[in-house]
Order: C-alpha cells, then sequence, then structure tokens
C-alpha cells in the first residue's frame, strides 16, 4: 500500500517489468513531471500484484510487451482484473499502449493459437497481413479529442477489430489495420502509438491531467518550462511530417 | 590447403582495388562477395587451416572489447594472431578482410585466429567452422532488433557454441548462458566466469543481461571480478588476486577484461601465465569508439558510444562524477524514437548540447528525466564547433555521447581516422 499526499496525484504504471519493451512505463513519468511543472505533486506506483496496489488511482499507464511474455502478463494481470474494472467504472484515465491494450480486450488472435483477454474493453487483436513498422500520423477526433494531430511510432503485427470508436483516422501509417487507429471507450483510450507517445504529444498527455485534476479538484497552471519542453515535442512532430510529406504545425 | 581458390582470390583483389579507386578507404564488403560467390568454401576452408586453431567471440555486446584484449593477451604468450581488426563481422566483410592477408594458396600466415561475430550472422556462417574455443560474452535483446526476442538470440549462441571442439568460455552471471554451459558435454570443456555479489550490488540495475543468473559464481569454478573502481578493476584467478587497468570507465569494461581472460586460458592452456594476460590487457588502448579519449583542437574529449538501450544506460551509470561538460548526439540510425527510451537518463544531470538529427527526441527524454539541457542543436558540426570551443571543464572531461551514426558524422567533422567496415 502506497500512502501519497492527500493533493497529489497516483500514476499507476501497469506490469511496468514485463510491459515496457518500448520504454512505455515512462508514460507513467512523463505525467507525473507534467503535473509537477504545472505545480500539482504527482506520485508514480508500479503495480505487479494486488500487494502494490495503492489506495488510490488518478490515472493508469499500461504498455506494451514482447509474444513471449503475452500469457505470462495476462496472467499477472487477471488478479487485478476487478480493480481496473472498479477503475473504468469510475471514470479513472486509463492508456493502454499494443499489448497492454490487447489483453485488456477480448483476446489475441495469433498464428495458430488464440490468448484470451480479459474482456474489459470491447474488440479483439488479429493478425495484419504485415508487420507494421513505420511513424504514424493520426488526426483525432474533434468531438471526442480535440481534433489535433499525434505523431508517433508504431511497430506491430497485429490490428484491432470491433473498435465502436478511434482515437483518430489515419493520415500515415497502419494502427488498428481499418483507417483508424485506436479506441477511445469512455476513460479509456487504445493505441499503437509507443515508447514516447506522450511526451511527443503533450495534448493527448494533457487531456488524461485534466480529466484527473478536474476529479480532484486540482488546478495545473501554465510554466515557461513546461511551454519550452512542448515546444521541442512540436518540432519533433514536424520533424517526422515534413518527411512524410504532411504540413508542419 | 588446395590452390583451387587462387583464382577466386586475384579477382577478389582486382574487386578491392576498383572499390578503393571508387571510395578511398572503403568498399571493404565488395571484394568479400566477389570470392563468397565464385569459390564459397574459400571462407571456411581458411579459417579452419590455422595450427592452433580459430576463436570464435559473439553475443549481444562486449565482442570488440573482449576480442582486442584476448588478441593482446595471446600476443603477449608470443602467439602470431589473425584477427578482424576492423568490425567486419559479417561474412563479407571476414572474407574481405581474409583477402587482404592471404597468400594465393588460401593460407594465411599465424598460429591462430580469433575473430568477432555478430551472433546472428555467426549462426548463420558458423556450420561450416570448426572452432576450437567459443567465448560467449552476454544475451541483450537490442531494441532495434526487437523481434528477435532473448530466446532466439540464445538459440543463435548456441548454435555457435555446438561447433566448439575444444572449450565454451560462458559468462556465468548470464542465465541464458548459464543454462548454454551446463548443456555442454565432454570431450568439450566448460570455462566460467563471473562477478561477485558485491560487484554486483554495486550496480543497482544489473549488468544489463536479458536474465541474470540467480547465484554467483564460486572462486573454486571459474575466474571472478572482485572489484571495480573507476578504470581499476581486481580479479581473482585460482585464489590470486591481480589488477586490471581498464580502457575505459565501467563494469562492463572489467567484464570485458574477465572474459578474455577467461578465454586466454581456454586457448592457451598450461602456457597460459595470468601475469602476462593482465599486463597485455592493461596496456590495450582504448576500444574505438567506446569510451576513447581523443585529443582534438587542443582538448581532451572522451567518446562514448550508444549502441542499444541496455549500453545507454550503462555509459550513463559509469560516467565519472561531476562530468560538467557533455554533448549528446543522436542520429538517423535511431529510426523508433523509442529505441533509447527505456534507460533512464537522470544520471547525466546537465546536458550542455543534445545534437543529430534526432536532437528534438533525445532532447525531450532528457528533459523528462529531469535532466538540464541548455540547447537543442540538430546541427551535428556547429554542435561540435561550440562544444569544443568551450573553457576547459573545472571537473571531468569534455564527453561526447553518440550513436553510431552520429559517432561516423563526429569523426569525419573532426578529421579523425575512421576504421570501421564500410558496408556499402
Amino acid at each position: 500500500m502506497t500512502l501519497a499526499p492527500a493533493d497529489s496525484l497516483t500514476i499507476v504504471s501497469l506490469l511496468p517489468r514485463l510491459l515496457d519493451t518500448n520504454g512505455d512505463a515512462a508514460n507513467a513519468r512523463v505525467l507525473a513531471q507534467r503535473a509537477r511543472w504545472a505545480g500539482v505533486d504527482a506520485v508514480v506506483v508500479p503495480v505487479h500484484t494486488v500487494t502494490d496496489l495503492p489506495d488510490r488511482a488518478d490515472i493508469v499507464v499500461i504498455g506494451s510487451g514482447t509474444d513471449a511474455d503475452l500469457v505470462a502478463a495476462r496472467d499477472s494481470l487477471l488478479p487485478l482484473a476487478d480493480t481496473v474494472s472498479a477503475w473504468l467504472a469510475g471514470g479513472v484515465p486509463i492508456l493502454a499502449v499494443g499489448t497492454g491494450w490487447e489483453l485488456l480486450g477480448d483476446g489475441i488472435d495469433l498464428a495458430g493459437s488464440t490468448v484470451t483477454g480479459l474482456g474489459l474493453v470491447a474488440g479483439r487483436a488479429s493478425v495484419l497481413p504485415t508487420r507494421a513498422t513505420d511513424d504514424i500520423v493520426v488526426t483525432t477526433d474533434a468531438g471526442t479529442t480535440g481534433g489535433v494531430r499525434l505523431i508517433g511510432f508504431e511497430n506491430h503485427a497485429r490490428g484491432y477489430t470491433g473498435v465502436a470508436q478511434s482515437l483518430g483516422r489515419i493520415q500515415s501509417g497502419t494502427g488498428n489495420g481499418d483507417g483508424g487507429e485506436g479506441v477511445v471507450a469512455g476513460s479509456f483510450i487504445g493505441t499503437h502509438l509507443h515508447g514516447p507517445v506522450l511526451a511527443r504529444n503533450p495534448h493527448l498527455a494533457d487531456r488524461l491531467l485534466d480529466a484527473a485534476c478536474a476529479a480532484r479538484g486540482l488546478v495545473r497552471v501554465g510554466s515557461a518550462h513546461t511551454a519550452s519542453v512542448d515546444d521541442i515535442a512540436k518540432a519533433a512532430r514536424n520533424q517526422v511530417a515534413v518527411r512524410l510529406g504532411l504540413s508542419s504545425e | 590447403m588446395p590452390v583451387r581458390y587462387a583464382p577466386a582470390i586475384l579477382l577478389g583483389r582486382v574487386a578491392r582495388t576498383l572499390a578503393r579507386l571508387r571510395k578511398p578507404g572503403g568498399g571493404s564488403a565488395v571484394p568479400g562477395l566477389v570470392v563468397n560467390t565464385i569459390a564459397p568454401g574459400f571462407l571456411a576452408s581458411t579459417l579452419n587451416s590455422f595450427p592452433q586453431g580459430l576463436v570464435i567471440v559473439t553475443g549481444s555486446s562486449g565482442k570488440s572489447t573482449t576480442t582486442k584484449m584476448l588478441v593482446a593477451a595471446l600476443r603477449a604468450h608470443g602467439a602470431s594472431v589473425f584477427t578482424n581488426q576492423s568490425t567486419a563481422n559479417i561474412s563479407q566483410g571476414l572474407t574481405s578482410a581474409l583477402l587482404e592477408h592471404a597468400g594465393l594458396s588460401g593460407r594465411i600466415a599465424g598460429d591462430i585466429a580469433v575473430l568477432e561475430m555478430d551472433e546472428g550472422h555467426g549462426a548463420l556462417i558458423s556450420g561450416s567452422l570448426e572452432p576450437r574455443v567459443v567465448v560467449l560474452t552476454n544475451v541483450m535483446v537490442d531494441q532495434i532488433d526487437r523481434f528477435h526476442d532473448s530466446d532466439m538470440v540464445a538459440a543463435m549462441l548456441s548454435k555457435i557454441a555446438r561447433r566448439a571442439t575444444g572449450t565454451v568460455v560462458v559468462n556465468a552471471d548470464d542465465l541464458h548462458l548459464a543454462r548454454l554451459g551446463e548443456n555442454i558435454a565432454p570431450p568439450v570443456a566448460v570455462a566460467r566466469y563471473g562477478v561477485t555479489a558485491e560487484v554486483l550490488d554495486a550496480n543497482p540495475r544489473g549488468l544489463g543481461y536479458t536474465l541474470t543468473a540467480p547465484t554467483r559464481l564460486a572462486a573454486s569454478d571459474g575466474m571472478l571480478l572482485t572489484g571495480v573502481d573507476g578504470r581499476d578493476a581486481t580479479v581473482s584467478v585460482d585464489g590470486a588476486t591481480h589488477a586490471v587497468r581498464l580502457p575505459a570507465r565501467g563494469t562492463h569494461y572489467a567484464v570485458d577484461a574477465l572474459t578474455a581472460l577467461a578465454a586466454a586460458r581456454a586457448t592457451l592452456g598450461r602456457s597460459f601465465d595470468v601475469a602476462r594476460a593482465v599486463t597485455a590487457i592493461s596496456g590495450i588502448p582504448p576500444v574505438f569508439g567506446r569510451g576513447e579519449v581523443v585529443t582534438v583542437r587542443g582538448t581532451t574529449v572522451e567518446f562514448v558510444l550508444v549502441q542499444n538501450p541496455a549500453s545507454f544506460q550503462l555509459n550513463v551509470d559509469s560516467l565519472a562524477p561531476g562530468t560538467e561538460q557533455i554533448l549528446v548526439a543522436v542520429g538517423s540510425d535511431v529510426r523508433d524514437p523509442s529505441y533509447l527510451w527505456p534507460a533512464d537518463t537522470s544520471g547525466l544531470g546537465h546536458v550542455l548540447i543534445a545534437s543529430g538529427s534526432k536532437a528534438h527526441d533525445i532532447g525531450l527524454q532528457l528533459m523528462y528525466d529531469g535532466v538540464t539541457v541548455d540547447r537543442i542543436e540538430p546541427d551535428l558540426g556547429r554542435a561540435l564547433d561550440e562544444f569544443l570551443a568551450l573553457p576547459e571543464p573545472a571537473t571531468g572531461v569534455k564527453t561526447i555521447i553518440f550513436s553510431a551514426d552520429s559517432m561516423r558524422r563526429t569523426r569525419a567533422h573532426l578529421g579523425l581516422a575512421t576504421n570501421e567496415a564500410d558496408p556499402s
């Protein structure tokens, strides 16, 4: 049990040892840093077993792992299923990347076998015709996610079917495999954008932080440091956009 | 050795000459391609022909340093050694390197060959090789090759190890290799090396292996690394302690030195003299690009090459405390920005310039790790000029941490020699 100060955000990182192939666990660090720069205290709590669970979760992140660890990761998540379910019901923002997202869904189709997921999120992962390894550009839906452009990197062999509402439409890349990328379901966001997705796309990070701070009555304030870091992120995004022949921001 | 390779060797030499006319200093893989195409048996036949046999050094990390140290130790014992000096560790590059030295009979002068091999290519070409000694460094998963999981890397190393006719030298701290060693049966012997619990405890993030063995090697079961302090290390061999000077700071270099010692004993057998080997290893110059200390434009600069996330972490963790002038450059070889993202760079504290074509991405990582970054300058040439023109640091030396692409560009910009194999 980890007790955070009453006025601080608790950011849970699920299975950071098994699901950190691309450094996705650092999404928790990015959220905590942005909160701190905005004058809101934050603690990151790595959760591997139920005994690691904090008394409260304000934001939850889960990352991507290797296929060799799929079953082990699923089995480690099973005892946490009721807690994750309660977070979803309670509107706790959850960001799930790659296999972490797939494992919370209905199941994962592999060549010749299937790994049953936790069934907490609709849809399932199924094999793509070819592996997707490249930059990915997504325009998010104006109604739900503000209509911004996300630029990241994808590296996955499976798409995702059964998505009622995607995170956005593909401008470049593969994503779910049907022209859409990711999923938004209530407070849950699933995506194939791995690694520094929140550092590269701070508006997505702030979307999670806004929801968490609103629920807690905490107020973030702008800072020059955040602005300078976000300028670097913009330059990183524009570099990819220009290479792909897309417009700069 | 049959004379039947003479036409192929001559053609290979012509190709080499042409390649050099086109690109001075380069083109090293082309002649190899020519010879491998018209005389596919040349490589194995030549490598298997050394009177005292072939030694293969392979594994995920530490191959180049270990190979250099081993060669120095063997030469100190009077052996005439053929080795692949450059990073020409693919079959074409290796064949080209052999062509440099082969007579028209295909034979190469020398008692023994010591070759560094990439684990993937080693598994491909090792089916025809008969190494007397196979030296295994470690199993680390390079994020760039993440489709190759650690089990696949271990399987490739196992394939190479099974070709050994004399001894397999294994890192007992790497669980994959410890298990591999248990499956080696007589008459092939297993020589083990490892670090003590104290050395492991001094590296809270571990040594970078995919899986670390739960227990440490006993002194009676192999050579031990007993201490590391900056560029000084101590090893225990048959109950006696010896001091080793390292080519650069860091536990991984000390492990490389230990690996080379164990490999030298496996290779030399009864003629192995530990004091002679330790002296030779302590005397080798810093390995190219990895902790290399150079004098350029009148100032001392340390170059640190980042090859994968594990080495990035080890390099950050082993940087001299108080290093106040750091430039980090990441180039186009890092295609996916998540490649270095798993490393915790907070230990750098303060970076003067983030540079290279991926300057913004590495800058973002540093800033989220709480590192102060004074400047983002994607133009590496300009960044280097300004960094080198700064007044001398009060503590530490000017330190440049770079990816392989940025290393090449840095050396070219500063007019430093490059001895790398050119794959083009």
